[in-house]
């Protein structure tokens, strides 16, 4: 057995959102020379618009480095940006599977945060060796000791050698360079062996094919290998092999232990899912590399194009997106008022709210969308069980035995003022009490139990808004409970619409709706006859709104001068009918769908 | 087909506060020259116009009756001499009750005017007073005794700050009381840059809803007096509306002098310069005023014939439709007629907004639109 370069580390940066672990890679990029300084832009591996924008990262990208050690050997790192946000906690767990160690960053005000736990135990799960560092101490608010202290508490972890760093001002980085050498392992592995790399990510190259990001656990692959993965029957011909540069630079061939990307005109997404473990055609592997657990979306809505004639854009558009974010999940679906579209899954709500900003700013495409659902289970009375995420796939309320809805723990963490407020909020959306902990003085982590059907809507505003900001969350699913739900519909004008109708617990249908019908009314221009906007569980009306028929509606003067402003005045008032679904007779405004759905008033 | 002659008249005594024409009400000394400049254009005209005759002309401002009467004299003369206007034209013009003698009215007989428009607006002192006029309620009735026996129009504005449904009805009936055989009542249009559109973005004046409740008692009243509403905003005694007007939403052609004035002759609709220094430049040095040209293509021509034809209470007639556009109106709209047909009167060729949805055309008309 012939073992892999001892002068490899391949790592990843995790940390919560905003901790500065962008900043951090874009430091240690710099200081191993893999970019000048003069050519430096803030966040290089951000490189989607809305990751810069939003300051977070969505994608993982990886990176190759080299660093000349303090022992005088050269080292290859290998780093793999990863995103902070609960909702992409799949693409992390992707990049952990590539890597041997971790840095965890911390940030020395803020201490241990939701997604900081969540992502310690994804790398633990993965045996990956962490390193914690403590970043931001430039900040006057920095408390490095007590950061390091709560690692020690909450995590378990020694952090009496943690660097302190500041990404930001560039202290203290060649510290972490050289810890990474000392402490995380170099790669495992057999050169000798049947060809072994797993896929941990791809996307569609226009000229080259699908491209594939891996890590070569065993063996070795170059240009004019064949090919194939372990899933799939198809063999491919290696175009091109190399590591990132960060772009993509050729090499002659990637062996056990590096990570790089193989091209080999793949023209199919679907024969090479990320997670594969890709072999020697000649000489294949027996077993495959475990992979990855696959995530089942947990969010749900629809998504329909503005202008009915682009329905085979919309398409386009997501099949494209899904290219390189295996997690996106979508089927056809139709609607009687807004026409074809299709049902797409997320993984959390703000996986979903990129989405639609991808469809819309890179395929220029304006979209309508419905209501976040989750997905319910429903028990019918002849014993079989289905999942529903659309309330109107639901079958009709005689054939239900039972409903059960996705139960998620949530984990809060707050400074203690806000415990009164945040319990209050939980309490609303049904969550129920688990513990509480004191992390240190300043900071409290309470655990709930909750329906997730409750967080979809506007959770996170609401923990936000209370706490002024300081509280962050965090939820994992856990189960499905059984629960007393309804669908709740919406009849414009006595006809049901099916794109408003959406599934919520009993107690809560009456409050709903009867908010639904007061933001309709105000949303619905008048027209002209009274529509009566109601909302109804099974055929019971339980609350109405009536929007008012319009009254005054013309230009009072028309003589030889007026004639071309009336015109124009009606050509504008055209222009904006062309916005509107025709729901029945009744003319709804496309944005409206989605206005609704601000249901809370807080 | 009928043809009309307009005349823009810029000057006035007062601006009132929701007026957003061409007016100044600081420049009467020019209204010598700014006439003799309108001759000249009439001059300028008159070959082009050669074989058209004319069946209305119409006075309007501004404030016509507030320049000396011998101008309206030699503009009337002015008219018959560069076109061919018909025996018994309507001959209309515009006064302020405020600015008026019996010599003026009498004058005015005398070369021709045969219809008389008289700014009435409200019969409520206050109201005129917060709006701007230089006159009474009085005044108005000392005016319309002088237009004893003469056909005339008082025009009527909905949509004042405080007006009551009573105030509207009051001034109907005020108005109807001294003899007006035609009367307009306008909502009035806050527009920006007039001194009530701030009265109007602080909520001081009536919204949609109470305007349209102030309509509805005006036009019962007219009703119940004896007027017919022959268009959204004018109601006549049988037999008195105004054939200038109807022109317009007949899409006739009409011809325009004078700043500001719009004119559509053989489909072209251009309009004249709204700065009173360039009007005299162009004038004086030989040139029409002219600053927007557009030619109105077949599919603009349908709409607009559709658009004003619907705001009349006579409606559409198909066969005037097939007339000038050679198709079907009933084909060429289907889909239009269909969507509205719940707010639609159809017998036979004729197509119009049933009365109760007039005020409300907008919505009916804009389904009539192409694209």
């Amino acid at each position: 057995m012939k073992k892999p370069s001892q002068y490899i580390r391949n790592f990843c940066i995790i940390a919560h959102i905003d901790h500065g672990k962008s900043t951090l890679a874009d430091r240690i990029m710099e200081l191993t020379g893999q970019v000048s300084e003069r050519d430096m832009e803030d966040q290089l591996l951000d490189s989607m618009d809305i990751e810069r924008e939003r300051g977070i990262t969505i994608k993982l990208t990886p990176v190759r480095m080299f660093y000349s050690a303090d022992d005088g050997k050269e080292y290859v790192f290998n780093l793999i940006d990863t995103p902070g946000h609960v909702d992409f906690t799949y693409e992390v767990s992707r990049s952990l599977a590539a890597c041997e160690g971790a840095v965890l960053v911390v940030d020395a005000s803020q201490g241990i945060e939701a997604q900081t736990l969540a992502n310690v135990y994804l790398a633990l799960e993965n045996d990956l060796e962490i390193l914690p560092v403590i970043n931001k101490i430039d900040l006057p608010s920095a408390r490095p000791e007590e950061a390091k202290k709560e690692i020690e508490d909450v995590i378990g972890l020694d952090a009496s050698y943690a660097p302190l760093v500041s990404a930001k001002e560039g202290v203290n980085i060649k510290e972490i360079l050289e810890d990474i050498v000392r402490y995380f392992p170099a790669p495992q592995g057999d050169l000798d062996a049947p060809l072994k790399a797993l896929i941990f990510d791809s996307y569609y190259d226009n000229y080259k094919g699908v491209i594939l990001f891996v890590r070569v656990k065993d063996g070795e692959v170059k240009k004019g290998d064949r090919i194939k993965t372990f899933r799939s029957d198809k063999i491919y011909e290696v175009t091109e092999v190399g590591v990132f540069a960060p772009g993509l630079y050729e090499k002659s061939g990637l062996s056990a232990g590096e990570v790089g990307y193989i091209a080999a005109s793949i023209k199919s997404i679907q024969d090479v899912a990320v997670g594969d473990t890709v072999i020697n055609a000649e000489r294949p592997a027996a077993e495959p590399l475990p992979g990855y657990k696959k995530v089942q979306p947990v969010v749900f809505c629809g998504i329909y194009p503005l202008d009915g004639s682009k329905f085979n854009d919309l398409k386009e558009a997501l099949i494209k997106l899904r290219l390189n974010d295996a997690s996106l999940v979508f089927e056809p679906d139709n609607s009687v008022a807004l026409g074809f579209g299709f049902r797409c899954g997320f993984l959390g709500l703000l996986h979903m709210e990129i989405i639609q900003e991808r469809i819309e700013r890179e395929f220029s495409l304006d979209i309508i969308t419905t209501a976040p659902s989750v997905s319910y289970k429903v028990v019918k009375t002849d014993g079989s069980e289905l999942f529903v995420d659309n309330p109107s796939h639901l079958p009709p309320q005689s054939e239900i035995e039972h409903m059960e809805e996705p139960i998620v723990k949530v984990d809060i963490y707050s400074p203690p003022d806000y415990l009164g407020p945040i319990m209050d909020l939980c309490r609303e959306k049904r969550g129920v009490f688990k513990e509480m902990t004191y992390l240190d003085a300043n900071r409290v982590r309470l655990v709930y139990e909750m329906p997730l059907n409750e967080i979809i809507f506007e959770f996170f505003d609401s923990v936000k808004s209370r706490t002024r900001g300081y509280a962050s969350f965090d939820y994992e699913l856990i189960g499905y409970s059984t629960s007393k739900l309804v669908k709740l519909d919406i009849l414009l004008n006595g006809e049901e619409c099916d794109a408003l109708s959406m599934i919520v617990h009993e107690d809560s249908a009456y409050l709903r709706g009867r908010s639904l019908c007061e933001n309709l009314k105000d949303a619905i221009p008048r027209q002209l006859f009274e529509i009566p906007v109601q909302a109804a569980i099974g055929g019971r009306i339980i609350a109405r709104e009536t929007v008012k028929a319009m009254r005054k509606d013309v230009l009072a003067k028309c003589y030889g001068g007026d004639i071309t402003r009336k015109k124009k005045l009606l050509e504008k008032q055209k222009e904006g009918k062309k916005r509107m679904r025709t729901i029945g007779s009744v003319e709804v405004p496309s944005e409206v769908f989605m206005q609704i759905l601000k249901t809370n008033k807080d | 087909m009928m043809a009309g002659i307009y005349v823009h008249i810029p000057f006035c005594k007062s601006k009132c506060s929701y007026c957003d024409f061409t007016s100044y009400p600081d420049k009467l000394c020019y209204a010598e020259s700014y006439m003799a400049c309108v001759y000249r254009e009439m001059s300028f005209r008159s070959d082009e116009l050669k074989g058209r005759s004319f069946d209305t002309l119409y006075i309007g401002g501004g404030t016509p009756s507030v320049i000396d009467e011998s101008y309206i004299g030699m503009l009337v003369a002015s008219a018959r001499k560069n076109f061919s206007l018909s025996k018994d034209a309507e001959v209309t013009i515009e006064l302020n009750p405020g600015t008026v003698t019996a010599d003026k009215i009498s004058f005015y007989k005398k070369c021709g005017i045969n219809r008389f428009s008289v700014g009435l607006q409200s019969a409520i002192d206050g109201q005129l007073e917060d709006i701007g006029r230089i006159h009474t309620a009085q005044d108005f009735k000392d005016c319309a005794a002088l237009l004893k026996g003469e056909n005339f129009n008082a025009d009527v504005l909905i949509g004042l700050k405080g007006q009551t449904a009573g105030d509207v009805v009051y001034t109907i009936d005020f108005a109807a009381e001294a003899g007006a055989s035609h009367i307009s009542m306008y909502a009035l249009t806050p527009e920006d840059g007039t001194p009530i559109y701030t009265d109007y973005l602080n909520g001081e004046l009536p919204d949609g809803d109470e305007v349209a409740s102030l309509y509805e008692a005006g036009y019962a009243r007219l009703k119940e007096l004896g007027f017919v509403r022959y268009e959204v905003s004018n109601f006549c005694k049988p037999g008195k509306g105004s054939l200038h007007n109807l022109n317009y939403w007949r899409r006739g052609e009409y011809i325009g002098f004078g700043v500001s004035a719009s004119s559509c002759i053989d489909n072209v609709r251009f309009t004249n310069t709204f700065d009173l220094d360039e009007y005299f430049k162009c004038i004086l040095s030989g040139h029409l005023p002219v600053i927007t040209s557009e030619e109105i293509d077949e599919e603009g021509r349908k709409e607009e014939f559709v658009m004003l034809a619907l705001r009349t209470s006579f409606g559409l007639d198909a066969s005037e439709y097939k007339r000038r556009f050679g198709g079907d109106f009933f084909k060429d709209y289907s889909a239009a007629l269909k969507k509205t047909s719940r707010w639609l009167d159809v017998s036979g060729n004729n197509v119009r907004i049933k009365d109760e949805f007039l005020f409300v055309q907008n919505s009916i008309i804009v389904e009539f639109l192409e694209g």
